[in-house]
């Protein structure tokens, strides 16, 4: 059932007040850029006639939402520059190239490749190749970075080998998302380790798909949105269970708890989002409750924190810094705003410049931090502050799995 | 969340003193943020009292401000109070490396956008104005490719504030701009941010710097506190001042960033995108305010609230009804004269205040919220900004000197 109030009708709470252009993190590495106001809330509201009239620079928008940080009205307008590019897409399907293609359907290759004996393997060397001879421009993709590879067993995979412990009653669906799933799946591990620490079993349910978030940035709304209805199914499916749905990656937790519905505006959507959660704000609940298995650490090895601006829209804080810091943890906020990387943003060649001017704020501050390690709960925030720094980064679930064991 | 000793909702000026101040008391501070506050908007100039009831200039602040009528916010606060909060800011300010200069017997000088001047109480070292008053010659220095700033007209207009018998010179600094879109002022500070935008700017200019001049510069001296301007001012050997600007602007920009560094060393916890929705009242106090979250509202318990959400402008009041007007955290008393014929002053630059410019939460002089009996509603939440009742700070140029203020005065309670 259709909301009543949709994100498209939150440009006109915009008053053009330029707030989202003074902190848009793209505005101000590439001056090709015209900001957010004059994109997505401006075009949105202007309904122009010919439908092949589009803003240019509508594609350069990372979907970081800083913009939506920043408004004081309220007005979603990354989700609006989403919006206006799906719009564009469907109007000029021919535009969509094969990076756009490639990048938003990262969960269609990993299935392949599992399903073909060795092929991750393969997949892999085939990317080590590619990369030395350079074939990745050619495709569109940052010929600099080193692309994610895939795990050789995805979580999934992983998940069925972990032998939880009898007995525990409470139970989570875990979203694993693509990320963690097929590239870094050991996040995975730790996010059970954790939950069973703390008395809960963890599920997974193999009918989930990508959360969409990458789709959407491509342009590829009909697609996301039919993730969308079948993985809000399942939500719902667990919330009538009073079974909670935690997710470790902050875009798919953002994606899930707030942009199906400011995209797609189902009640539906709406009504799913309530069973879904962070997992660090979920055991900062547990927390609260008393709740939450009690642990020191005694080590006194510094970290460094950057907070994925998809974390940030979320309006919760920094759940997963002041649990560390709870227990002890060295840990201090970067507070250098967006990594540059926004997902598949900047694995794009044409994005490449910008991403690592965006990041440049990040990797100095890491860069003088001294830390041994950067916490981040973002996968793809992980792979730009490996790329801009060389630090050593890990998710913040995997340095709590680490203080439980000792 | 562990419960604050104080919980700071609104992430304006006023927001942001309230923390600091609350923190420099040693209370553990948790702000919450929703949008950017007006700082991408107005100058991060102080102005105290530029105006007075009938429109007259005011020449000293301090005794402005002692004879304003009862219902002005001022009155509330008291001389003491603005006196303490103006040093407060200045030393916050000069300790990150960012001084204000100006006192509260005196009003600074600020040369607009569009050339006219415009009195203010406290403004950062690039921006005193007066420098032009004994200079032999203006040096207006525009922008080719910057938006919103006509050089010309500057000129035009500044020479009817200052005289003729100064001379006013025209430069246009070509910034080689690349790119696609509209400059704006923050571009052009970037570009004077990096070396060798610093250097291409000082090329264009040296040639008409000298002693008896002054350079008249938009607001794009870098965008880090005053770095950009010690160097400039060393290296042309004349003064040089910014104009204020259109949005976005630069100088609110870099007090944000300022105060933003400040609130980090005392360890203030920021909630950003946090929308404070409703709060938890027991008996006569507040023990909680919900907010933020697109799907579930977080809990945030303390001690005590101080509310700087900003006032009709950014939506800490409501008026859904012609007359229903509400606070929308605590719902503290709101007072205004809902007359539809006395509302709007139709003539937007008379010498009249605007009726609902005046619309705010009814005060005591402890600025807690109080019910017509003037008893006071909730006993630990402290009201700060432009939610106060009983001034228009557009018509009388007070907007951060009352926020500033109250931000001190609210926080020392």
């Amino acid at each position: 059932m259709e909301l009543e109030e949709r994100a498209r009708d939150s440009a006109d709470n915009c008053i053009a007040c330029t707030s989202c252009i003074a902190v848009c993190p793209v505005t101000k590495a590439n001056p090709d850029y015209r900001g957010p106001k004059l994109v997505g809330p401006a075009h949105n509201r202007m309904h122009f006639s010919d439908e092949s009239d589009y803003e240019d620079s509508l594609k350069l928008c990372s979907n970081c939402k800083n913009c939506d940080i920043t408004c004081p009205n309220g007005v979603s307008v990354a989700t609006l520059n989403m919006l206006e590019r799906a719009k564009y897409y469907k109007a000029h399907p021919e535009k969509h190239t094969q990076a756009d293609q490639m990048l938003s359907h990262n969960f269609q290759m990993a299935d392949m490749l599992k399903s073909i004996p060795f092929g991750r393997t393969c997949a892999n060397i085939g990317m080590s190749i590619g990369e030395a001879m350079g074939m990745m421009g050619a495709m569109g993709i940052a010929p600099q970075r080193k692309s994610p590879r895939f795990a050789t067993k995805y979580f999934r995979e992983l998940y069925k080998e972990i032998k939880q412990p009898e007995g525990l009653t409470k139970e989570v669906l875990f979203f694993p998302g693509c990320f963690i799933d097929v590239n870094d799946p050991e996040v995975g591990v730790a996010f059970v380790k954790v939950m069973n620490a703390n008395g809960y079993k963890v599920l997974m349910d193999d009918r989930f798909k990508c959360c969409g978030s990458p789709l959407v940035v491509g342009g590829y709304l009909d697609e996301a949105r039919s993730h969308a209805d079948n993985n809000v199914a399942i939500i719902n499916e667990y919330a009538a269970k009073n079974i909670p749905v935690i997710a470790c990656c902050t875009s798919c937790s953002l994606m899930l708890k707030a942009e199906y519905t400011e995209l797609f505006a189902q009640e539906e959507m709406a009504q799913a989002a309530k069973n879904v959660y962070d997992a660090f704000e979920f055991l900062t609940i547990l927390a609260e409750k008393g709740e939450l298995k009690k642990v020191h650490v005694s080590s006194d090895k510094k970290f460094i924190y950057h907070a994925p601006c998809h974390l940030r829209a979320q309006g919760m804080g920094m759940p997963a810094v002041d649990l560390l810091k709870e227990i002890g943890v060295n840990i201090d906020s970067a507070d250098a705003g967006c990594c540059g990387m926004s997902g598949s943003y900047g694995f794009h060649k044409e994005n490449y410049e910008t991403s690592m001017k965006i990041g440049s704020e990040l990797f100095d501050k890491i860069n003088a931090s001294g830390a041994h390690k950067v916490v981040c709960d973002c996968g793809t925030c992980r792979e730009q502050i490996k790329h801009g720094t060389n630090a050593k980064t890990t998710h913040p679930i995997q340095v709590l799995a680490k203080a439980y064991e000792q | 969340m562990s419960k604050s000793d104080v919980v700071v909702i609104g992430n304006g000026f006023a927001g942001l003193m309230s923390a600091l101040v609350s923190a420099d008391q040693g209370k553990k501070v948790t702000l919450l943020s929703y949008g950017a506050g007006t700082f991408p908007l107005n100058s991060g100039v102080i102005d105290v009292l530029g105006y007075d009831d009938s429109g007259k200039a005011v020449a000293n602040p301090a005794q402005a401000v002692s004879a304003v009528a009862d219902e002005h916010p001022y009155k509330k606060i008291g001389t003491q109070a603005l006196e303490e909060s103006v040093k407060f800011f200045q030393d916050v300010v000069a300790a990150e490396g960012f001084p204000y200069v100006g006192s509260l017997n005196e009003q600074q000088w600020l040369v607009t956008g569009v050339g006219t001047l415009k009195p203010s109480c406290l403004v950062p070292e690039s921006m005193q104005g007066s420098k032009c008053f004994e200079a032999s010659e203006i040096v207006l220095v525009g922008i080719k490719g910057l938006k919103d700033y006509y050089v010309d007209m500057v000129a035009e207009n500044l020479a009817k504030e200052l005289g003729n018998d100064k001379k006013y010179t025209v430069v246009t600094v070509d910034p080689h701009y690349q790119g696609a879109r509209d400059l704006t002022t923050k571009d052009v500070a970037s570009w004077m941010d990096t070396e060798a935008g610093y250097a291409d700017f000082v090329s264009q200019v040296k040639g008409n710097a000298g002693a008896g001049k002054v350079i008249l510069v938009p607001q794009i001296l870098g965008l880090k506190g005053n770095v950009v301007y010690k160097k400039i001012v060393a290296e042309l050997g004349c003064p040089v001042v910014e104009t204020t600007a259109m949005p976005p602007s630069v100088n609110g920009l870099r007090l944000r960033d300022v105060l933003l560094s400040a609130l980090k060393k005392k360890g203030i916890t920021v909630i950003e995108n946090a929308k404070a929705e409703e709060a938890v009242i027991e008996g006569s106090k507040a023990v909680a305010v919900k907010a933020g979250g697109e799907v579930r509202l977080q809990t945030y318990n303390a001690d005590k609230f101080i509310v700087a959400t900003g006032g009709f402008y950014s939506g800490g009041i409501t008026m859904r009804d012609f007359g229903e007007a509400k606070e929308v955290v605590f719902g503290l008393p709101v007072e205004c004269d809902c007359v539809e014929e006395r509302w709007v002053n139709k003539q937007l630059f008379s010498d009249k205040k605007q009726t609902f410019a005046k619309t705010g939460v009814r005060v005591d002089a402890t600025l807690r919220g109080v019910n017509e009996s003037g008893n006071v509603v909730l006993e630990n939440v402290y009201v700060a900004g432009r939610n106060l009742s009983g001034y228009d700070f557009c018509f009388e140029h007070s907007g951060n000197g009352v926020a500033l203020a109250s931000a001190y005065k609210a926080a020392k309670a």
